[in-house]
């Protein structure tokens, strides 16, 4: 094991080159450009290619053809590159190509502030592209060492659902220094919970059946197999078809190969004093969560009755934990509440959930603590004059 | 019904995929043809080469009908794509794009200036209906000046990149292409000769290819869906480069060839690359 203080993109450098990674095609954006840079450094020492596109719907669409001839591959970008993916993601969920894509958060909309976290693309991380019949698959961490694990196992899930695993963070994650420890075998990989899958190629003549089964080695072409993709709804075979029955049969797959296979994914989650029951469970994911957990800890210790259930498998949305009738609050990084509004769905009837956003910067603890004790007290929770009820 | 006609299809194409699903009268069958013409000319198997198609006629007609790899892109991508896919594959596997006017010159005119840039071993046949005739015929970049279509009702007035002396030819050639040619669909065996020169070409090439479609662009323009109509029109309209008459859209013929005469991507990029591996350095 290796021990580095360095950023989170030098970590998820490290962690995609362990996953196998030998392809990352790029765009400048901050805060994803040091991601891209640490490539271009690390990726040919390994024998990789490095190549930076034209624009971020080229280097997502490089990416999908070096997948398709067989690299694990993965790019990055913040949200006004995010948007541009649209176009090939929606390729790369109907083909099922097994690839990375990394979203640092700033603030936004449009450009807004660009050296600044932010999580506006709650939504779009699950709705990433148009026309729908698909689910997504998104992992969100809160520290560089978990980034450097969250990405490889992205590059796991990917190879088995064969599909593109979406890793979401935000500006402090990507750009901040921490403690990071590299593994340097596969002992110390695996020691580290860290799995691998490596790339298969299906054989044909069913590309693409029409089922809900993990573990069918995707589509690369190049081996004289007969493999055909496209972006039209597929025949088993990949040929093109104009159907709604073979349509109904393929989104079947497309939604289903991910929604009855949680239990690959869905331990991505951490619980602080969840035990007992509490009586306020502060809901978040990404860098935010890093201020919740302290606040937790210090909330407890002035005897509040507060848990902490930090979301890392955001997409599909994990249901399960939100069964008990409790006060939630969900904790984010934007002004107009979009984390709660899933909460809101899948927490019990008259349960009720609050919403406590900033954008740009953390919460402090202290802002949060007192938000706590009014939640508790039923009083009601105002911020120099903006209405937090109404998001 | 079988309709294995020939060798040529039997040997290449999908029997799935025959007939064609274009128009009846449809021009790209001609160009199609050229291209798999040229491949058995030069002796290649079905393994030997990954056809890319993208959207539109050209890009829907084409797919799937090579009996090898393939794949169809998105609107406009299929340079980026194969970019990707051309670094992945070794460099012996031939990569072949049939795409349409809209698709290369419109909204994929980026990705095609950076795939001739980086010189990127392809071959990007574009089959030039003149303007977006799978949404039934509006005008494109390449569509004749004064031409009516559905979206030109008044004929077609913007500038272009075939007017007042452009070509679209041009812009690519100061990219970087390192073949670039244009054919109309009835050239035949000389365009034939000429796809197989692109082929050789360890390069991006491009050959430029009007066809004629009957159904939206010359029942609009010459207001018959009759074939002959059309072909006559396209025919009348090109001449062999050197011999252009004052009503030529169309000079055929090669019009730039410096083929193998800069490094070829898939190859610098990864001699670049283990040069850097086992030195460190450049």
């Amino acid at each position: 094991m290796k021990r580095f203080l360095e950023t989170g993109n030098f970590a998820i450098t490290e962690g995609a080159i362990l996953a196998g990674c030998r392809f990352f095609s790029g765009y400048p954006i901050t805060p994803a450009t040091e991601l891209a840079e640490a490539m271009s450094l690390r990726l040919p020492q390994v024998g990789g290619v490095y190549l930076q596109a034209e624009d971020e719907c080229a280097a997502l669409h490089m990416c999908i053809g070096a997948s398709l001839g067989g690299y694990k591959v993965m790019t990055a970008t913040s949200g006004p590159g995010y948007i541009l993916y649209a176009d090939p993601l929606g390729w790369a969920l109907g083909c099922e190509t097994p690839l990375v894509v990394l979203n640092s958060g700033r603030v936004g909309p449009v450009s807004g502030i660009t050296g600044a976290p932010g999580q506006g693309e709650f939504y779009l991380m699950r709705y990433p592209t148009q026309g729908g019949n698909f689910e997504t698959i998104c992992l969100a961490p809160n520290s560089a060492q978990e980034c450097m694990a969250m990405v490889v196992e992205a590059f796991y899930l990917s190879e088995r659902f064969r599909m593109p695993v979406l890793v979401l963070a935000d500006q402090l994650i990507t750009d901040g220094f921490e403690d990071i420890s590299v593994p340097e075998n596969e002992g110390e990989m695996k020691e580290m919970g860290f799995r691998v899958w490596p790339r298969k190629v299906c054989q044909g003549p069913e590309f693409y059946p029409y089922t809900d089964a993990l573990d069918i080695p995707p589509v690369v072409l190049g081996h004289n197999t007969g493999a055909v993709c496209s972006d039209w709804t597929p025949t088993v075979e990949g040929y093109d078809i104009e159907e709604v029955d073979a349509h109904h049969k393929h989104a079947y797959r497309l939604i289903y190969k991910v929604r009855n296979h949680r239990d690959l994914f869905n331990q991505h989650y951490e619980k602080k004093f969840m035990d007992d029951d509490p009586d306020l469970v502060v809901v978040s994911y990404g860098s935010p969560s890093r201020v919740v957990n302290t606040a937790v800890i210090k909330a407890r210790q002035q005897g509040l009755k507060v848990g902490a259930l930090r979301l890392i498998n955001i997409w599909p949305f994990p249901d399960e934990h939100f069964n008990r009738k409790t006060k939630y609050l969900a904790v984010e990084l934007n002004w107009d509440g979009e984390l709660v509004r899933e909460v809101q769905r899948a927490a019990p009837k008259d349960s009720e959930v609050h919403f406590l956003g900033t954008c740009g910067d953390l919460p402090s603890t202290p802002d949060l603590i007192e938000t706590f004790e009014k939640l508790l007290k039923n009083e009601p929770i105002t911020r120099k004059g903006w209405v937090l009820e109404a998001w | 019904m079988d309709y294995r006609s020939s060798e040529i299809t039997s040997t290449y194409l999908r029997s799935r995929k025959i007939p064609s699903t274009a128009c009846s009268g449809c021009g790209l069958g001609m160009n199609h043809k050229i291209v798999v013409q040229a491949i058995k000319e030069l002796g290649l198997d079905v393994a030997d080469v990954v056809w890319g198609t993208s959207i539109g006629c050209a890009g829907r007609q084409t797919f799937a009908t090579w009996k090898g790899d393939g794949f169809a892109g998105t609107h406009g991508r299929a340079y980026a794509i194969a970019r990707g896919l051309r670094i992945a594959l070794p460099p012996e596997k031939r990569i072949i794009l049939t795409v349409g006017d809209g698709d290369a010159f419109g909204i994929g005119l980026m990705h095609l200036i950076h795939a001739a840039r980086s010189n990127a071993d392809m071959t990007v046949v574009v089959n030039d209906n003149l303007g977006y005739q799978s949404t039934g015929g509006q005008y494109g970049w390449t569509t004749p000046q004064g031409s009516r279509t559905d979206s030109s009702p008044y004929g077609m007035f913007e500038h272009n990149l075939m007017s007042e002396g452009m070509d679209v030819l041009e812009i690519l050639k100061g990219a970087g292409a390192t073949f670039l040619a244009r054919h109309v669909a009835m050239d035949g065996a000389w365009a034939v000769e000429t796809v197989k020169k692109a082929m050789l070409n360890k390069g991006f090439s491009l050959i430029h290819m009007p066809y004629p479609c009957p159904t939206n662009f010359a029942s609009r323009e010459l207001g018959s869906r009759n074939q002959v109509n059309i072909y006559r029109w396209i025919k009348a309209h090109a001449a062999p480069l050197g011999q252009e008459k004052e009503d030529t859209f169309w000079a055929c013929g090669i019009w730039h060839d410096a083929s193998n005469s800069r490094p070829e991507f898939h190859e610098y990029v990864h001699e670049t690359v283990e040069r850097i591996r086992r030195t460190g350095a450049l």
